[in-house]
């Protein structure tokens, strides 16, 4: 009796197929690499295509010897705050060398960041759901589990860098113009292994946090340790008390290994390797013997109470919008900061050097760069893209009343949508203020710590909320007609942006192709030059988006 | 008397997919209305176009004596709505979230509140996002019940409360209706509508198959009927009587299921000398399966002994 108690159930075994063991429903492994590919699609896609588009502009925009001449004097002749900002310079005269210096880092923060959201979610955000607790009373083990998912991931991202390879590879042989141009197999190789191994370091770091502390403290750590690491490194020169932290991210110790600007140190790449596995190891090992969904308690503060936004709808989107909202603010105001306490310094260095003011009005034209604003203006145009994300995940954020259920509960008040559909959509449009509000004190508190006009870039810093602002009403208007994908459009809008105005100038495209984007339309507010359009632009699109929302709601039925 | 609820051939599609197909129902103020039927038959749905969450794509439906998509909102300020899956703010405490909804609606009596909160055992202290299934059920019902609504709907109301909960909870429902409140209560569990319900619908496919009061319900299954004789069993002439249905004969007792009036058997069987007369009223889950072509497994197996057929 005891022995036919303890007998495994008899199941009828069937055939699944190999091809289902390794994408479709067949394995752990196979639902996670399933589950992956519209990321898998979106960052391969990405880095090839900006690999493809930045090669082809270098070469056109820099076709003769002497404009590459120029662009490595200007790319080496820097003072040490303005190379901090972009990295060491090597055979920046180069084709391949121009995008190791300039992009290279993009296309490690692409990885990096695909990582930690994949590794972050995977587990935790699953035990966080429910969906863990069925997958584990499977009939395997915790580890398997664990291992399985990030061997997913690691699939998915070593085919993504192999076609960025394979992209890098194509850009050398289609693009190069002059010699030294061309990329070799070892370059493209070294390249893409670097992205790879270097992405899959944050990656390993927030999926071993999450496993203790949950996803949202895995994934911030190691954000913030991406972001630490890159301007800790560059800055080590000038700031010699940064090296000892700069040390303990791959960024310094790969710094030497720039494939693609030809200069190789293989060896870099291996404690790399070493640590990103190690990191894996300790998260699939702490999921194996935790129980499932046990996180440690961060404590956070708490907002006032008056803060929480319990007297209404308005509010109550602005209480629930806040903590993201503090988050960017404070990202986005130390990045200010930090660029308006330089911009001086870099305007100095600039008008010192008449051939180095040529250079840069050569390969900047436009922008007065002997003045801290004019300075300020040209370094806050990659602003544009992060207060962009932001308005992405704020919309997503009012969007998740309806994509989480909420807003059926919350109409059976008497709330009428297109009150809600206002209302909560208000609430964003303040969180949008207070981010301005605080980039704003940002980058006058650091105008001011350097000497410079410190009214006119706070005042200029209103151009960023009024772009977020115009994204924030296209989502709105996706959102009257489906709130899941309206957080998502926000983002392609942002990147379409910010490829049309990088790309469409410098590959000569027709201007009306470079108009398309709103960005090209906000003047210079940093040195106190609006563009009117874009500012009615910006308006407009605010409040239609809004009112189109309001009548979407109005008219289509809830999802349940 | 204004029906409370009305819906006049109340069809909801969704493209291809079936949601409901010309519904007819009316609810009167002040009893219990049990909405019954599986999962996926089209209960939800209901409720979703009474409340004007989606419309429908034909038929009307009328709350208060209001059309629903005309003004919702005035129907939302006399209803408490329990949506059967639902989350809330997960940084919010209970009692937060109960706030909100109360300044949602203008306010409330905050003693009544309180009460509900004292009666089902919830800790309002703790997050939304830390309760279990059950505490966040409470909070649901707390937020549905707080403003005294005149129209109660809710869907699965019981799902995830334990039986102590469960029977806090038909009281205050007791309370409500005998306040004059309405209450629309769909569910899948039989017994629960059985005890707290005047009348029930039952939908199938997206179609209402049956509405009546729960006893009338009843005897529309078969009663089960069992006659034990002292001597000769006469089956054929019980085989002959209207309603009667799958007689089995064995030794001095005969068995039989009964649909509608009882008295015709009762007489027939009086013209012998009985030794014992059993008759069991179907319970609504009978009824219920009855309504689906399922017969409870006790039936199914006098079926399989004497197949008469009806």
């Amino acid at each position: 009796m005891a022995a036919e108690l303890g007998r495994a159930p008899l199941a009828t075994p069937y055939h699944i197929s190999l091809r289902s063991r390794f994408y479709g429903l067949g394995s752990v492994y196979a639902k996670t690499m399933r589950d992956s590919r519209l990321a898998f699609i979106v960052a391969a896609g990405l880095m090839s295509g900006l690999m493809l588009a930045v090669s082809a502009a270098i070469t056109k925009a820099y076709p003769t010897a002497d404009s590459r001449v120029q662009l490595a004097s200007l790319a080496t002749s820097v003072s040490g705050v303005a190379s901090g900002i972009a990295g060491k310079a090597v055979n920046v005269g180069t084709m391949g060398g121009y995008v190791q210096w300039k992009y290279g880092p993009l296309f490690l923060w692409i990885v990096a960041i695909w990582s930690m959201m994949a590794l972050s979610g995977t587990l935790a955000s699953e035990a966080h759901g429910g969906s863990l607790d069925f997958v584990a009373a499977s009939p395997f083990g915790k580890r398997r589990i664990a291992l399985e998912k990030v061997a997913a991931h690691l699939t998915a991202v070593t085919l993504a860098v192999a076609i960025l390879g394979l992209a890098t590879w194509v850009a050398g042989a289609a693009f190069a113009t002059l010699p030294g141009d061309a990329i070799p197999v070892q370059a493209a190789v070294g390249f893409a292994l670097w992205v790879g191994l270097a992405g899959l370091f944050f990656g390993g770091l927030a999926f071993a946090l999450a496993q203790f502390f949950g996803r949202a403290v895995g994934a911030g750590v190691a954000g913030f340790a991406l972001i630490a690491g890159w301007l800790l490194q560059n800055y080590a020169a000038t700031v010699p008390a940064f090296t000892p932290f700069a040390l303990l991210t791959p960024v310094a110790w790969t710094a030497d290994h720039l494939p693609l600007a030809g200069q190789y140190n293989w060896p870099s790449l291996v404690p790399t390797a070493i640590a990103a596995a190690a990191m894996l190891v300790i998260g699939v090992e702490a999921f194996a013997r935790r129980d499932v969904g046990a996180q440690q308690a961060v404590r956070t503060p708490r907002l006032p109470r008056p803060l929480r936004g319990l007297r209404g709808p308005i509010g109550r989107s602005i209480g629930e919008r806040l903590p993201l909202t503090l988050a960017w603010s404070l990202g986005l105001g130390i990045f200010t900061l930090a660029m308006a306490a330089i911009s001086k310094a870099l305007a100095d260095d600039v008008a010192k050097s008449p051939d180095l003011l040529k250079t840069f009005s050569q390969v900047f034209p436009g922008f007065g760069i002997t003045t801290a604003g004019g300075f300020l203006q040209l370094m806050i145009q990659l602003e544009y893209i992060v207060v962009g994300f932001a308005a992405a995940t704020l919309v997503s954020g009012w969007a998740s009343d309806e994509t989480s259920g909420r807003l059926e509960m919350l109409l059976s008040t008497p709330l009428a949508r297109p009150r809600w559909a206002i209302s909560s959509g208000l609430g964003v449009y303040a969180a949008i203020v207070v981010m301005t509000a605080i980039m704003a004190v940002c980058v006058g508190l650091g105008a001011a710590a350097a000497g410079s006009d410190a009214l006119t870039p706070m005042a200029g810093t209103i151009a960023l909320g009024l772009y977020a602002a115009a994204l924030a009403g296209v989502g709105f208007a996706v959102g009257g007609w489906r709130t899941s994908i309206a957080g998502e459009i926000v983002a392609l809008v942002v990147v379409a942006t910010y490829l049309i105005d990088l790309i469409a100038p410098a590959l000569q495209l027709p201007d009306w192709v470079h108009q398309l984007a709103l960005t090209a339309h906000l003047g210079q507010p940093m040195v106190g030059h609006w563009d009117a359009v874009g500012v009615v632009a910006c308006l407009v699109i605010a409040a239609a988006g809004l009112s189109l929302g309001g009548w979407g709601m109005r008219r289509r039925d809830v999802a349940g | 008397m204004v029906a409370v609820i009305k819906t006049e051939k109340l069809t909801k599609s969704y493209g291809s997919h079936r949601g409901i197909v010309e519904v007819d129902l009316e609810v009167e103020q002040g009893e219990v209305f049990g909405f019954l039927g599986p999962n996926g038959a089209g209960k939800t749905t209901t409720i979703r176009v009474l409340l004007d969450l989606i419309r429908p794509t034909a038929g009307k439906a009328f709350v208060f004596g209001i059309e629903t998509t005309v003004d919702p909102v005035s129907i939302h300020r006399r209803v408490g709505y329990l949506p059967g899956e639902f989350t809330l703010y997960d940084r919010l405490t209970g009692g937060e979230t109960l706030e909100y909804f109360a300044n949602l609606r203008g306010g409330l009596d905050r003693a009544y509140q309180a009460s509900l909160i004292e009666r089902f055992d919830l800790d309002p202290s703790r997050k939304f996002k830390e309760y279990s299934k059950g505490n966040k059920q409470k909070v649901g019902l707390v937020a549905a019940l707080q403003h005294k609504p005149d129209l109660l709907v809710l869907d699965e109301p019981t799902a995830g409360l334990d039986p102590l909960v469960q029977q806090t909870f038909f009281a205050v429902l007791r309370e409500a209706v005998a306040d004059g409140r309405t209450v629309f209560l769909s569910s899948h569990v039989l017994s629960e509508a059985e005890k707290a319900c005047d009348r029930v619908a039952i939908i199938r496919d997206g179609r209402i198959v049956m509405v009546d009061r729960v006893d009338a319900l009843r005897d529309l299954a078969a009663h089960q009927v069992e006659l034990r004789f002292t001597g000769p069993v006469p089956a054929a002439e019980f085989e002959q009587i209207a309603g009667v249905s799958n007689v089995v004969a064995e030794d001095h007792a005969l068995r039989m299921h009964v649909t509608g009036p009882i008295a015709p058997v009762v007489k027939a069987a009086a013209r012998y000398e009985l030794a014992d007369f059993v008759s069991r009223e179907p319970s609504l889950e009978e009824t219920f399966l009855a309504q689906y072509g399922q017969a409870p497994p006790a039936q199914a197996t006098a079926v399989e002994v004497a197949d008469h057929g009806r």
